[in-house]
């Protein structure tokens, strides 16, 4: 095993805990309980949680909208993420961002609602750990998809002439919202477009959490000491693109196919096999981690709501513009 | 006070002594190095490469850059080199830059001044003269800043770059290439935004303007004084936030109003104004509100068109006289 007994126990954890919570989310939806629509990242969660693992806190994270592995990754609390998908006044941005996580404790300065502008705040993030001489890695996160967007190219080109401590990585899980990637590229892989720009890449499987981590805490510590790095992780969303979309494009074979390595199954046969957890653990861990989730829920539920005087708070600091 | 220097210099002074004062201040945009128009020309000389950084052509990207900055700790300056271009950087500074505050519920607040300059008359074209500030009054988060001295050019960016919301500020190229001089004191002073000026004092008729415009309203002023109406000029300094006050109670004192601006007329400044006149201060109002303001067609390049495009002295003069 590459990694340690202790920390892939944790990654572990965080993977049922991330498909627990996306799951919960969506039976939430369904019984009309909550309004945001998940966009679920099952099967990924081994790149989500494996690409923020390795980060410290004081690192920065720019995380995506599907669903919440780069978040718990990280370092947010379930309840935390709740009390803010449900819009509730004491939630992370005040019920004001609900799916836009934005935590400035653990260093997440938001998500981009327009898919791929954050993609030049991050070489924003990490110029100024340059400038203020931070030992700090801004690490952004993004799917394929998004790399199509006209800031991509100047972001990883900034990034590279001012030579920033940044790791752009990125999750190719074979869908750009409701097509196949095919459609979107006239390329099998998007990370060698890095090399445009003298930044060294690496592409590498999305469903083994030890080689998931392993890439990432290699390219932190590259951007840490060196500059820019490009991660592409081979992975598959195995959900719609969001509750509503029916995914009629996706390929049966393709989901039997990759639902052979789903990643938490990978992990827990390494587990299981390597003596370091046995089913009865297992399956006490996944049941301690449903009820950690339902009284997350719970708790949120009652939590209370913004009232009409926080509409108008927060969009200025200064006291001059009302 | 007792010195007299040009409007370019005043805001290449702003940028210098904000920067000698915090040290995470730094201006960034394409050639600023080099400075298109002179407003950061020879920073680079005390302050650096790094704190006065070149940037690839990228307005939307760059813009993306100093919001990033701006989240983790600096205090970023981003010339967009011309207003036209802010354009371009729409996503970043309407959809994102102006609501992060907002959508974070306050844990990233964006300092970020973004200095455009801006204005027609130099037989540019469509795409180098536009006045865009009417454009970004509809996104809340922004505070639109427009200075018509060097006085105020200075003291506004300096209250810009101290400010912690995001700021867009217009420096028009008559005032910074037309050779516009004025006292600016020695010392350090900030102008507060949303304090309007009145330029001219009158009792007839209110004209409300911003940056060159006051000027062709204090002309207009002038020409109008001969006739015998007695015109007060009100410079607004920043448009967003409205000085309401000052503009109101000028009216309540000549019950009638002219607004002025290079924007184009449609959903414009001076319709807000108007807009605020007749549903907040009908009663005050002895005359409809006439508005002054470039019309619905884009920048014409030959000059003559041009000429015929912008609004000036004779417009508004042509506006009071019917309000009158």
């Amino acid at each position: 095993m590459a990694l340690e007994k202790k920390k892939i126990l944790e990654v572990y954890r965080k993977m049922i805990l991330v498909r627990t919570m996306e799951n919960t989310h969506f039976r939430l939806l369904r019984k009309g309980k909550i309004n945001v629509n998940p966009h679920l990242g099952t099967g990924q969660e081994a790149v989500s949680v494996g690409v923020t693992s390795p980060l410290r806190q004081s690192d920065i994270l720019f995380g995506t909208h599907r669903g919440v592995g780069e978040y718990i990754g990280k370092g947010m609390q379930p309840k935390e993420i709740w009390l803010e998908y449900l819009g509730k006044r004491n939630g992370l941005c005040k019920g004001k961002g609900t799916q836009h996580l934005a935590d400035r404790k653990n260093n997440i300065p938001g998500l981009a609602s327009s898919l791929g502008s954050d993609f030049s705040m991050a070489v924003g993030t990490a110029l100024a750990s340059k400038m203020k001489n931070k030992d700090q890695v801004t690490l952004f996160f993004v799917g394929e998809g998004t790399c199509n967007q006209g800031d991509a190219s100047p972001s990883m080109c900034m990034a590279a002439l001012w030579n920033l401590p940044v790791v752009f990585a990125i999750c190719t899980n074979q869908f750009c919202e409701m097509s196949y990637m095919n459609e979107h590229f006239p390329t099998e892989d998007v990370a060698p477009r890095a090399a445009g720009y003298n930044i060294p890449y690496e592409i590498i499987d999305g469903q083994d959490i030890e080689t998931t981590y392993g890439a990432a805490e290699k390219a932190i510590a590259h951007a840490r000491k060196k500059g820019p790095f490009v991660l592409e992780y081979k992975t598959f969303r195995m959900a719609p693109h969001h509750s509503g979309d029916l995914a009629g494009y996706v390929k049966k074979k393709d989901l039997e196919i990759w639902g052979k390595r789903d990643p938490i199954d990978l992990c827990r046969q390494k587990l299981f096999q390597n003596d370091m957890l046995t089913p009865q653990d297992d399956e006490k861990l996944n049941q301690t981690v449903q009820t950690e989730v339902d009284q997350a829920v719970k708790e949120a539920f009652l939590a209370p709501d913004p009232t009409l005087g926080d509409l108008f708070q927060d969009v200025y600091a200064s006291k001059e513009v009302g | 006070m007792g010195r007299s220097i040009p409007f370019l210099k005043a805001l290449n002074e702003a940028m210098a002594e904000e920067m000698r004062r915090d040290p995470d201040v730094f201006v960034l945009g394409e050639d600023v190095q080099v400075g298109v128009f002179g407003q950061t020309s020879g920073l680079v000389k005390e302050f650096g490469e790094h704190r006065i950084l070149n940037t690839p052509i990228a307005e939307n990207a760059i813009t993306g850059v100093a919001i990033g900055a701006a989240m983790n700790g600096m205090r970023p300056v981003l010339e967009i080199m011309f207003a036209d271009f802010i354009m371009l950087a729409m996503d970043q500074i309407c959809n994102q830059m102006a609501q992060w505050r907002y959508i974070t519920g306050s844990q990233y607040g964006l300092p970020v001044t973004v200095r455009t300059s801006v204005g027609a008359g130099f037989r540019s074209g469509y795409g180098h003269s536009q006045s865009v500030q009417s454009q970004l009054i509809q996104t809340p988060g922004l505070i639109i800043v427009e200075p018509s001295t060097p006085f105020d050019a200075k003291g506004l960016l300096k209250s810009a770059i101290r400010c912690n919301d995001p700021v867009i500020f217009f420096e028009h190229r008559k005032l910074m290439l037309g050779g516009v001089e004025g006292e600016v004191p020695e010392e350090d002073y900030t102008v507060p935004f949303g304090k309007a000026v009145i330029r001219k004092p009158g009792k007839d008729v209110t004209v409300v303007a911003a940056g060159a415009m006051v000027y062709e309203a204090v002309n207009a002023a002038r020409e109008l004084g001969n006739e015998g109406i007695d015109v007060e000029v009100i410079d607004l300094r920043t448009i967003v936030p409205l000085d309401r006050d000052t503009v109101f109670e000028s009216l309540e004192k000549t019950g009638r109003l002219v607004t002025v601006e290079e924007s184009r007329i449609r959903g414009g400044v001076g319709a807000e104004i108007a807009a605020l006149a007749c549903s907040d201060y009908f009663s005050l109002l002895k005359a409809p509100v006439k508005r002054v303001a470039a019309p619905m067609v884009p920048v014409p390049g030959s000059p003559i068109l041009e000429d015929f495009y912008l609004p000036n002295k004779d417009s508004i003069v042509r506006a009071v006289r019917r309000v009158m």
